[in-house]
């Protein structure tokens, strides 16, 4: 699954399984390529993982949970737990990894 | 047409043609001694450099003599004796009309008129040189760029006598036969990843082009038997500067390859203050030893110098802080012994080991901790030359010596440097990335904030001799490193012939995703200020776009496409050794892509943000 969600949905939808959440900002080159790239990864993984894109200008309250200082950054979360942090853009096989990683 | 095309012939290639037409042009006509030709910068990139050209009846040794605007600035070399006379004249004066006397063995004189051009922007402003004619002599100290200002050779008293017009960066230094070894002003990609090096003459002539499929970076190091070390890295890899190469001096073949990733785990190294997942070594030199055949890699972002055998690629002991390394590696690393100052090297540069088997570098010092909560500011910091002792037997280490932690601030650099051993108790310290914001040392590389009048770059290089300061040059700007070096050599200082091409340029790396979508039929607009420019080897797209756009630079050829993704982020560069081609509007990008691995003709679109657009422009690979 992939899904641009705000914090109320966050909650409930990272908590369990591998979740990728994509911080991102609507004005960043690069965020705009790596939503090509999950494109693609969510083709590979399918309903392995979930993906959550989370604006990093309007979740204000998520960005400091989670200490997102710029954008892109991606986390791998497990049942809730980050296990891994990237920033900036990276390509489908570095992703792919990270998450089986945690599979 | 909205999209500017140009082809570039190479640079060997014009050289080879103007010293073509030189030759033609002294053969074809009746040039002596006293009606020579003279031929100011014949290779096209070195701007202090001439060549006179005359025929003499019988074989005769000759003087070429550049006077000195005082006696002691006179630089003179005797070629051996022919009957036709190609020879350089080295160490003119920048802006100024030069006296050049050309002297034959036991005969005649004549004397000369050279004029030289007015400096350009690309020439470092001296703030000082502090040293004697007794001291340097004929010497020059050469300083490489690392941002805009270009490759320059001071004399005794500061006067420019030798300057490239082309940014060949990182490295330069002197091989065996006399040439120089320096970086290729071929840019590969941002921020300095570059085709190769050069093998070049004082005057400018490149003899041998290297170009190495990986690309060049930071240093190179010639073995005994004359190939080259080059560091470089692995483009299928998703790290970068971890890789070297040994390369046929000869034929360009890559003879073989080291990946420090066979030797360090990426995922276990300590971290220092500047390390990134893609950038986790940054290998800034690298050293043969031919008593232990071994080789010293230093690794900026591991606060480590590297050492392994030759042959077997395996790890022999690292000298760093071991402070945050894992269990597994700590056999590797040194302790300190003895009762005088000791202090660890950080983020260091340009490691050298000495004839006894002492290791030196240029420890920058930068944050001074892998430890986050222990990592001090730049105006709290010091740089330093540092020479340890180190006993590989019981793995104990000494500082023995060190210049440069008693300065503090003011010679401070948190980037680049070097140092150089010219004999026991004979060393140059130099430098050369000094960046001042305001009253204080930046926090912030300065090659990012290039308009901003709170900055001031400078570069010190220091010789001393047995502790005692014999030498101090102090310009603006920043220079990666610096080196001591005469002008002229005893062997061959002007050799003819066309200069050769070797190696071969590797398959540029691919965005992984492409971005399906048809044209819009529409040409890139001007808005966007493109060009393009071919070489026979590759070309490279310029343009501007505005941060936060989506571009994506596409060949296309039916149904064959490949996909280069244009970064327009702001302040996308974690580590920035060299800042030379940084554009000041960072809004400026070039995106350069190899025909290697390509066949056929490929029309050239861009995607920006929702639409691929024509250039109209296409390339035959």
């Amino acid at each position: 699954m992939l899904k641009e969600i705000a914090a109320a949905e966050f909650e409930e939808l990272a908590v369990k399984g591998v979740v990728l959440v994509d911080f991102f900002s609507t004005t960043c080159g690069p965020c705009k390529m790596l939503s090509f790239v999950l494109n693609d990864v969510e083709k590979v993984l399918g309903d392995k993982v979930t993906i959550l894109k989370v604006d990093f200008d309007k979740n204000k309250d998520l960005t400091e949970k989670y200490a997102v200082k710029g954008y892109p950054t991606l986390i791998v979360l497990k049942d809730g737990v980050e296990v891994k942090r990237m920033q900036g853009l990276q390509q489908k096989p570095a992703i792919i990894k990270a998450l089986e990683e945690q599979l | 047409m909205a999209i500017q095309y140009s082809f570039t012939k190479s640079l060997v290639d014009r050289q080879n043609e103007a010293e073509k037409a030189m030759l033609e042009e002294l053969r074809s006509g009746n040039y002596t001694l006293t009606n020579p030709l003279v031929k100011l910068n014949p290779y096209l990139i070195n701007p202090l450099a001439a060549v006179v050209l005359f025929h003499t009846d019988d074989e005769v040794a000759v003087t070429v003599r550049v006077l000195g605007k005082e006696p002691e600035g006179t630089m003179e070399h005797t070629f051996p004796k022919a009957k036709e006379h190609v020879l350089p004249v080295l160490g003119l004066y920048i802006d100024y009309e030069n006296t050049v006397e050309i002297e034959l063995y036991r005969g005649a004189k004549h004397t000369i008129k050279i004029q030289t051009e007015p400096m350009t922007s690309g020439v470092p402003k001296l703030i000082h040189m502090d040293t004697t004619y007794h001291y340097l002599r004929d010497e020059l100290i050469f300083v490489s760029p690392a941002l805009t200002d270009l490759a320059t050779g001071f004399d005794y008293k500061g006067d420019v006598r030798w300057h490239l017009n082309i940014p060949t960066v990182f490295d330069i230094k002197r091989a065996k036969n006399g040439n120089l070894l320096i970086g290729s002003h071929r840019l590969l990609k941002i921020p300095y990843y570059m085709s190769g090096i050069y093998e070049m003459t004082m005057a400018g002539k490149i003899v041998r082009e290297y170009s190495i499929p990986g690309g060049y970076h930071h240093d190179q190091f010639e073995m005994p038997d004359g190939n080259l070390l080059i560091l470089t890295e692995d483009l299928t890899s998703e790290t970068v500067e971890d890789m070297c190469v040994l390369v046929d001096r000869n034929t360009g073949e890559i003879l073989k390859t080291w990946d420090y990733k066979k030797f360090l785990d990426p995922k276990k190294v300590a971290r220092s203050g500047s390390w990134t997942e893609e950038d986790w070594f940054h290998n800034n030199a690298v050293w043969y030893d031919e008593k232990t055949n071994s080789l010293t890699f230093s690794g900026r972002h591991i606060d480590s110098m590297c050492n392994i055998d030759f042959d077997s690629g395996e790890l022999n002991w690292i000298i760093g802080d071991p402070e945050m390394w894992p269990e597994e590696y700590q056999k590797y690393f040194f302790k300190p012994v003895g009762d005088g100052e000791f202090d660890w090297q950080y983020e260091q540069h340009a490691n050298v080991i000495t004839p006894n088997g002492d290791v030196m570098c240029f420890d920058n010092g930068h944050w001074r901790s892998k430890v986050p909560e222990k990592r001090i500011k730049n105006r709290d910091n010091f740089s330093r030359g540092v020479r340890y002792k180190i006993n590989t037997d019981d793995m104990t280490i000494q500082q023995v010596w060190q210049y440069g932690k008693e300065r503090g601030e003011e010679f401070y650099s948190m980037y680049i440097c070097n140092v150089e051993y010219y004999k026991e108790g004979h060393y140059m310290v130099h430098s050369g990335g000094i960046q001042y914001y305001g009253d204080h040392a930046s926090e912030q590389f300065a090659a990012l904030m290039q308009d901003d009048p709170m900055v001031h770059n400078h570069s010190i290089t220091v010789e001393l001799l047995d502790d005692q300061v014999m030498l101090e040059l102090e310009v603006e700007g920043n220079f990666y490193r610096a080196e001591k070096l005469h002008l002229y050599h005893d062997q061959d200082n002007m050799p003819l012939g066309d200069g050769v091409r070797l190696g071969k340029m590797g398959v540029t790396k691919e965005f992984d995703t492409l971005i399906e979508m048809d044209p819009c039929g529409e040409e890139l607009s001007y808005i966007y200020e493109a060009s393009v420019e071919e070489e026979d080897d590759r070309f490279t797209f310029h343009a501007t776009f505005e941060s936060g756009q989506l571009v994506m630079l596409m060949l296309e050829q039916g149904d064959e496409k490949h996909g280069y993704y244009i970064s327009t982020a702001k302040g996308k560069f974690a580590a920035l050794c060299c800042g030379t081609f940084i554009e000041k509007d960072a809004r400026k990008i070039k995106c350069s892509v190899n025909k290697a691995g390509l066949s056929g003709t490929y029309d050239i679109r861009v995607i920006v943000d929702d639409k691929k657009f024509d250039t109209g422009i296409q390339i035959k690979c």
